[in-house]
């Protein structure tokens, strides 16, 4: 007998006894929303929170209307932990944002619900509007439990006028390629030498994600998979591994560019002008462009050969609901197409639309920098899809402290490494609780 | 606690004598007094208890799929976990910088009151009022005093020439902050606890060591600590345990961060349990713990002086 | 407390002057000597001691009534600033800080009735009753008082599952109820009361409902009272259970709501110290009004009662 069958088989009769009378008649009394609104979740805090207020603000004035109580959460492992212990309570939101790169440990688990695809298309979305890599991390076992809102790509941001002083323009006006370690290493000199300053920013520090982005994004590019196969062991390069690792020592050398910068600290050095360039996640944008410095963007150099960018992508979820309301489900199922519709809106914040026709519209070409580092939702690679991965996991943060110690200096790149799939192995080891 | 153990039989001759009186209905007296509190303490304590043994040997998970009976392999994955070790050992450090503070400045608070000094009730007021806050309005103030560039300390040290201190960032200082604030917060209870102590003292004892002359130092020797000695035990008692079960504070200031160096035992559980969906596993740990609690208590209950001399 | 009796010296005053202190001790406290410079020190120690703590609580205040751009601003002095009620209007705007006030006097106070009628009634059934398995229920009863409430989340929150209560009101204060230690001390309390009243009563031929609730009950006023006290602060400031049964942001008490619900704005100081001088102010408040009883009630009842 499966646990809940076991539970629920004794104690069913004492929690029917137990939960209506006084208190169910005043359920949630204060409730902000009406009896129709919609609860949706997500993690948007500050610029991003308040472009999602707006948005939410449109969809709910016109003959449509919807009535939306939104609740933000912390960003991180406290969402994720909230979503999923909402899930497995049965009284979910009916709309929540769910990092795609977490799906693997939502989806199979039953904490979702899959989307209903005639439903969707009858309100106007569709496979086809969806770049195929993205599409593709959005199923499980043949359904689609997620419906991507944007990708928002690790970029590479740096001062238009600097970059033209230390000729690493092309003639359109775009960044050079950078098709090699050491052409990144000397664009990375020139840049530092235009600036009189700092060549290419990197904050990391006691960041819980920052190396491992960069990380992921360059290994892909060298053409490698880092597999995590359920029950099995890491299938990771190792020479690889050792030489974006290596990399990474060289480029964050600590006299050309700083090793030992932290997030915020990177970013404030960008904004003062302390800096050329700087890589960090495309959600900075709006705040880099406020310094007044001529930004310009690219999509992450290609330094080992195979186009590929890390990234990850907000998507709506439906997550299990004990008793669900298909008439509210219908409606969240049309929330989701309308804010896909609108998410040019969204794509001033910096990311890319996942909705295809709004990045096809001549409105979102007009965006600079945005639509310069477009492309990248077609190169995106996600975490290795694994319950234990995504953004705001414990395997991003241990990946990332491993890195940590070799940019610092600490470790060799090699045994950096090494430990980077000790740790996934480690990881991979437990038993996995979502199949 | 071990007072009951001597307690039980004394009632138990006083309620034996009226049994002949009314034997049939004697017999069932007071059962239905207990049965609606025998009930919930069934549901919600006894249950959960067997509940949670029961789940630490299979490998039950938060998300919907099946479960499995594991045997010990949970306790077994425990013993060799680092996180549970280093987490275990954040929690006796935190309950070793916190408990000392905690009551000895608590005995000094309430000695230098119950001096008489004017002004009770600012005293009182002073230190019991964090008491009452609830916890994210303590983490809230503090979160903001700690604040790295605004903050009330960095801004002090910034006025006396001292650079900056990471007080939640920084590893070396972290779990100290998280010490330091739950100082503020909790010592009134253990002030109050000391102060109604002090107030019970009879003053004749005073009295007497005045006729013999001893001085301040010597009264406070020789008769308050002495007579306080039950009430520093059950003080110490309660905060060891207190301190030992730190969630609250530290989950919301830091998650256990910097780089774990915060995370307290509970919090890993939690962690375990709910961010990770292993409940067997989180289980096992929390029986782990609970085992070291139940030893702890038991090494503290034999200083306990007794109070029927 | 009662005094130990064994360390009093033999030469004692009769009880009935032990209350009353003697002339020269009501100008110079026991504790202190005679000289002036032994206050002195004592009332700076004491001063410096209120003053750290008390300056959180005035930051805090002087931190509210700033605006959030002042201060951002660096170098910004808090008591230089202008003030402004900017940051209170915001926190209503919001409109949480009600819904979660609402619902943590709501748990609060339920989980304090609850816990006081099956506490007091379960107490009065161990301390006269004479059914079977009485002494083995109140061994198991005063065993549990050991187990740490929160070492059993894991297995409370999947009892909650199964009895499909997750996101409920009865899921924050079911467990809550379960007060072995409130049985234990008011327990003691009714078996120091003499039992002729109650006798008498039967013999009247009241039933034990009746005896209890006429008799026992108005004799114990100031326990039950400094129990329900300690039970409705220990409520009211419960963070850890229901921060893990509720999600439901409309259900969330007011430590948890402000633990957990974000703005969209992000972080505004002025406005989370406004929001953090509103949630203080209740039970604060409470206190200034019932100071004695209130520290009477921590008193005894942290103490278990003796």
């Amino acid at each position: 007998m499966g646990r809940r069958g076991f539970l629920r088989f004794g104690l069913a009769g004492a929690g029917a006894a137990l939960a209506p009378g006084l208190l169910s008649a005043c359920a949630s009394p204060a409730a902000s929303g009406g009896a129709n609104s919609l609860r949706v979740w997500d993690l948007f805090s500050g610029a991003d929170g308040v472009l999602m207020e707006e948005m939410i603000a449109e969809v709910t004035r016109g003959p449509d209307a919807f009535e939306i109580d939104r609740t933000i959460l912390e960003w991180g492992s406290a969402y994720y932990t909230k979503l999923a212990m909402a899930a497995a309570g049965g009284r979910a939101p009916e709309v929540a944002v769910l990092h795609l790169s977490r799906l693997a440990g939502y989806a199979p688990g039953g904490l979702l619900e899959p989307f209903d695809l005639e439903l969707l298309a009858e309100f106007g979305v569709r496979e086809g509007d969806f770049a195929p890599a993205i599409w593709q991390r959005a199923q499980w076992d043949g359904e689609v439990y997620a419906i991507p809102l944007d990708t928002h790509p690790f970029v590479y941001f740096y001062d238009l006028d600097i970059a033209e002083r230390a000729g690493l323009l092309d003639s359109d006006g775009a960044l050079v390629e950078m098709g090699s370690p050491e052409a990144m290493l000397a664009a990375s000199a020139a840049f530092a030498e235009a600036q009189g300053g700092i060549g290419v920013l990197f904050g990391h520090v006691t960041d819980p994600a920052q190396n491992w982005r960069l990380f992921n994004g360059l290994y892909a590019q060298t053409g490698n998979t880092f597999s995590l196969p359920d029950g099995g062991e890491p299938e990771v390069d190792i020479d690889a591994a050792t030489e974006v690792v290596s990399f990474m020592q060289s480029l964050f050398d600590g006299s050309t560019n700083p090793n030992n910068l932290d997030y915020d600290g990177a970013v404030a050095a960008f904004t003062d002008g302390r800096g050329a360039s700087i890589m960090v996640g495309e959600w900075e944008m709006p705040g880099l462009r406020e310094s007044g410095r001529p930004l310009g963007a690219a999509p992450f150099p290609n330094v080992f050969g195979k186009p590929a960018v890390n990234a990850d992508s907000h998507s709506y979820v439906l997550p299990r609901q004990e008793n669900p309301d298909p008439e509210r489900r219908r409606q969240a199922h049309r929330y989701v197409a309308e804010m896909l519709k609108r998410s040019l809106a969204w794509a001033s914040a910096g990311h890319i639309p996942a909705y295809q026709p709004v990045v096809d519209d001549p409105e979102y070409a007009e965006l600079d920098p945005q639509s310069s580092y477009a492309e990248a939702g077609e190169i995106a690679v996600l975490d290795p899809p694994t319950w234990f991965t995504g953004s705001g996991s414990n395997f991003q943060i241990r990946m990332s402290s491993v890195i940590q110690s070799a940019l610092l200096g600490d470790t060799s790149a090699a045994s950096a490494a090494q430990q980077m799939i000790d740790e996934s192995a480690t990881l991979l080891d437990q038993p996995n609780p979502v199949v | 606690m071990s007072t009951t153990a001597s307690k039980v039989p004394v009632t138990e001759e006083a309620g034996g004598s009226t049994v002949p009186a009314a034997p049939a209905r004697r017999r069932r007296t007071g059962l239905f007094f207990v049965l609606p509190f025998t009930v919930v303490f069934a549901l919600f304590m006894v249950w959960p208890i067997v509940q949670g043994i029961w789940m630490s040997f299979t490998d039950q998970s938060l998300s919907l799929r099946g479960t499995e009976f594991v045997g010990f392999d949970n306790y077994a994955e425990a013993f060799g976990d680092p996180d549970v070790w280093s987490s275990l050992g954040n929690t006796v450090f935190f309950t070793v910088i916190s408990v000392v503070p905690l009551v000895l400045l608590a005995l000094c608070m309430a000695l230098l009151v119950h001096t008489g000094l004017a002004g009770q009730w600012v005293w009182r007021l002073a230190f019991f009022a964090p008491y009452l806050l609830p916890v994210s309005v303590v983490t809230m103030i503090w979160q903001w005093l700690y604040q790295p560039d605004l903050g009330m300390f960095n801004q002090a040290l910034d006025k006396v020439g001292i650079a900056p201190v990471g007080w939640l960032s920084d590893e070396a200082f972290a779990m100290w902050s998280m010490a330091a604030l739950t100082v503020w917060w909790t010592i009134g209870f253990n002030f109050l606890l000391y102060l109604a102590a002090l107030q019970s003292v009879p003053d004749t004892l005073y009295e007497a060591a005045a006729l013999d002359g001893a001085g301040a130092w010597r009264r406070l020797f020789s008769i308050t600590l002495p007579q306080l000695s039950r009430t520093t035990v059950l003080v110490v008692m309660l905060q060891v345990l207190a301190s030992l079960k730190v969630f609250d504070q530290i989950y919301i200031m830091t998650k256990g961060g910097p780089n774990g160096s915060t995370r307290p035992i509970l919090e890993y559980i939690y962690d375990v349990g709910f961010t990770g969906y292993r409940l067997g596993y989180a289980s096992a740990i929390s029986y782990l713990f609970f085992a070291i609690i139940v030893i702890v208590s038991i090494a503290q209950l034999r200083f306990m002086p007794r109070k029927e001399g | 407390m009662s005094a130990p009796t064994t360390t009093r010296p033999r030469s004692l005053p009769p009880a009935g002057l032990r209350r009353r202190r003697p002339q020269e001790a009501a100008g110079a406290p026991l504790l202190l000597g005679h000289g002036r410079l032994p206050r002195v020190l004592a009332g700076g120690a004491l001063g410096i001691f209120a003053l750290l703590w008390v300056l959180p609580f005035v930051w805090t205040l002087i931190t509210s009534f700033q605006s959030e751009r002042d201060i951002s601003s660096p170098g910004f002095n808090p008591i230089k600033g202008a003030l402004t009620l900017d940051a209170y209007r915001q926190v209503f705007d919001r409109g949480t800080l009600p819904i979660w006030a609402f619902n943590s006097i709501l748990t609060a106070g339920l989980v304090t009735l609850i816990t006081i009628v099956l506490s007091t009634l379960a107490a009065y059934g161990f301390s006269r009753g004479t059914f079977r398995g009485r002494r083995a229920l109140l061994a198991v009863t005063v065993a549990s008082i050991m187990v740490p409430p929160q070492l059993l989340m894991v297995p409370l929150f999947q009892e909650m599952l199964a009895f499909n209560l997750v996101d409920t009101y009865w899921a924050i204060i079911l467990p809550q109820v379960v007060a072995p230690m409130m049985v234990f001390i008011l327990k003691r309390f009714f078996d120091a009361i003499p039992r002729e009243l109650e006798e008498a009563a039967r013999i009247d031929g009241a039933s034990d409902l009746r005896v209890f609730w006429s008799i026992v009950l108005p004799l114990s006023r100031p326990i039950v009272s400094a129990v329900s006290v300690f039970v409705f602060i220990g409520a009211w400031n419960n963070f850890m259970w229901p921060f893990i049964i509720t999600s439901d942001p409309d259900l969330m008490t007011l430590p948890v709501g402000l633990a957990t619900v974000e703005d969209a704005y992000g972080v505004a100081y002025a406005q989370s110290m406004a929001a953090a001088v509103l949630a203080a102010a209740p039970l604060i408040i409470v206190f200034l009004f019932f100071q004695r009883r209130i520290v009477k009630s921590v008193a005894t009842t942290g103490l278990g009662g003796s």
